[in-house]
């Protein structure tokens, strides 16, 4: 084996700048155990969920924070908490419903039982039992409730989106954002109450970090999304911008929509299909929206977890849920506001067809992430290229950039020390 | 109709201080004796569905095995977390020795 084909041990990141990016970033497992203590576990805020999933008091969802399962509850005084999916006397994941309602939680193995913050309320047997006129076994004197609770995550809730962290000395919600991808955020929930729509749940054969990078990738979808450039939703002219925040963790890819149609930048590119047309064009009877202020488009990479997704009138979260180094659970969440006709909320169905497992343009990225994972495992030793647009880190004013992925690389080599 | 006055136990068979399980009537009723007082409630409690008269009977309060929530055995009203729900109480009136319970 020559120098260049060992794969290291410890890995080094031999390139200087992160526009080469090794392969051993999506094969390492212990990379990945890292990922999650770094990224997923401290000093990052992970998406949970929607208010609007659970509006009634007691309501509760079952979901994940990098590999942890977690539960976010609706208190009786309105507020959310979220508390950790493992019992704190045998360590059981307790929660088996993907949601429901309840008063409390009971572990179904010892029935240790928890109020909706997370505290233990009861302990069967805890003075044990009486017998004959007398009591015995039992808990300790010196057990106390107070000690024995789940674990009790820190929770940010910002528009109808709620966000949590393992970690409580983490800066504020706004702060981890920074104000440009505030803004953005803002923009696409600006105060108006979320109705829940419907899901999407799909099984991605490949490290998490590609479902980042496709969305940190204006390259893509204009060559490879038949469906996105013979219809114009997004191509190589339409005017654009990418945008970062200050530690180039997350991005935001804005673009608006041109004509469609054969032109200059279609007549080489071979998934512009010039004699396709659609069977029902409903599905592009786009309605412009006053909040759009302008871009038809704006897909946000919030690091490490959510994307958030506005393609003309689909507005959806995108929920990246790692297993193991190889794998990762992708949840779409599809969302209207509350003031929408009956006709906006078919419209935001009907294109919400362009995503998810089987959508128009989503089932190619699928695709080629288990591809790009396969590329990756059969030779660790290599490395990808990300040079568009140069090899700087900078926001532009067009698409034909990979400085988003080159400025994610960045920000993973400062975080996991390589 | 009478006034639903059902014989259930002897006094003699409630012990000093704590509680015991009956059934009467088809209904699980624990009987509680407190300083020579007697007091009734369904046994089973509202929350975990454990049986009271196998918990902890302490200052006029039945706390229950299972989760330790707690009632007062006077007006059956919830004490304590994780109870949401009070437990029904039954008026009872002694005679010749043995304890008689309403039924409403």
């Amino acid at each position: 084996m020559s120098q260049e084909n060992r794969i290291p041990v410890t890995p080094i990141w031999n390139h200087e700048d992160t526009s080469r990016i090794p392969f051993w970033a999506y094969t390492n497992e212990d990379i990945h155990k890292q990922e999650l203590q770094k990224l997923f576990y401290k000093d990052h805020w992970c998406y949970v969920g929607l208010e609007a999933e659970i509006p009634q008091p007691g309501d509760f969802k079952r979901t994940v924070i990098g590999e942890r399962s977690v539960i976010m509850v609706r208190h009786e005084d309105n507020s959310i908490y979220v508390v950790e999916n493992v019992c704190a006397h045998r360590g059981m994941r307790f929660c088996r419903e993907k949601h429901g309602n309840a008063k409390s939680f009971t572990c179904p193995y010892h029935q240790w039982n928890y109020d909706l913050e997370g505290n233990l309320q009861g302990v069967p047997f805890r003075r044990g039992v009486k017998q004959d006129g007398k009591v015995k076994g039992g808990m300790s004197k010196d057990f106390k409730t107070s000690d024995h609770g789940l674990t009790k995550l820190l929770v940010a809730v910002r528009g109808g989106v709620v966000f949590a962290s393992f970690d409580h000395d983490i800066e504020s919600f706004e702060d981890f954002l920074g104000p440009t991808m505030l803004s953005y955020f803002d923009r696409m929930f600006n105060g108006r109450k979320l109705t829940l729509l419907g899901y999407n749940k799909q099984r991605i054969p490949g490290n998490w970090k590609l479902m980042q990078e496709n969305i940190k990738d204006p390259y893509h979808p204009g060559l490879l999304h038949t469906w996105f450039v013979t219809f114009g939703l997004w191509r190589a002219d339409n005017r654009s911008e990418l945008k970062m925040d200050k530690h180039f963790r997350h991005a935001a890819m804005i673009s608006t929509r041109g004509s469609g149609g054969k032109d200059s930048q279609t007549t080489n590119v071979s998934s512009f299909k010039e004699s396709m047309q659609l069977n029902d064009p409903s599905f592009l009877d786009v309605e412009v929206e006053p909040w759009w202020e302008g871009p038809t488009a704006v897909m946000m990479t919030l690091f490490p977890s959510v994307i958030l997704q506005q393609q003309v009138n689909s507005v959806s979260t995108r929920h990246i849920q790692p297993n193991g180094h190889g794998s990762f659970d992708f949840v779409w969440t599809h969302f209207g506001y509350e003031d929408d006709t009956q006709e906006m909320t078919e419209r935001r169905l009907r294109q919400a067809n362009l995503f998810g497992p089987a959508g128009f343009v989503s089932a190619d990225d699928g695709e080629v992430i288990e591809f790009s994972q396969q590329g990756f495992e059969q030779k660790p030793f290599h490395r990808s290229l990300a040079e568009l647009g140069g090899k700087e880190i900078e926001e532009t004013d067009h698409m034909v950039s990979e400085t988003l992925i080159r400025g994610m690389y960045a920000y993973w080599r400062k975080v996991m020390g390589v | 109709m009478s006034d639903n006055w059902i014989s259930s136990i002897s006094i003699d068979d409630i012990p000093e201080d704590d509680v015991i399980g009956v059934t009467v009537n088809g209904h699980q009723i624990a009987f509680y004796k407190v300083e020579d007082e007697i007091f009734a409630t369904d046994n089973i409690c509202t929350h975990g569905h454990a049986l009271l008269s196998d918990g902890f009977l302490e200052d006029g309060e039945i706390e229950c095995p299972l989760h330790q929530g707690r009632f007062c055995i006077k007006s059956g009203k919830a004490m304590s977390e994780p109870l949401t729900e009070d437990i029904k109480t039954y008026a009872t009136r002694m005679e010749d020795g043995q304890v008689f319970l309403k039924f409403s």
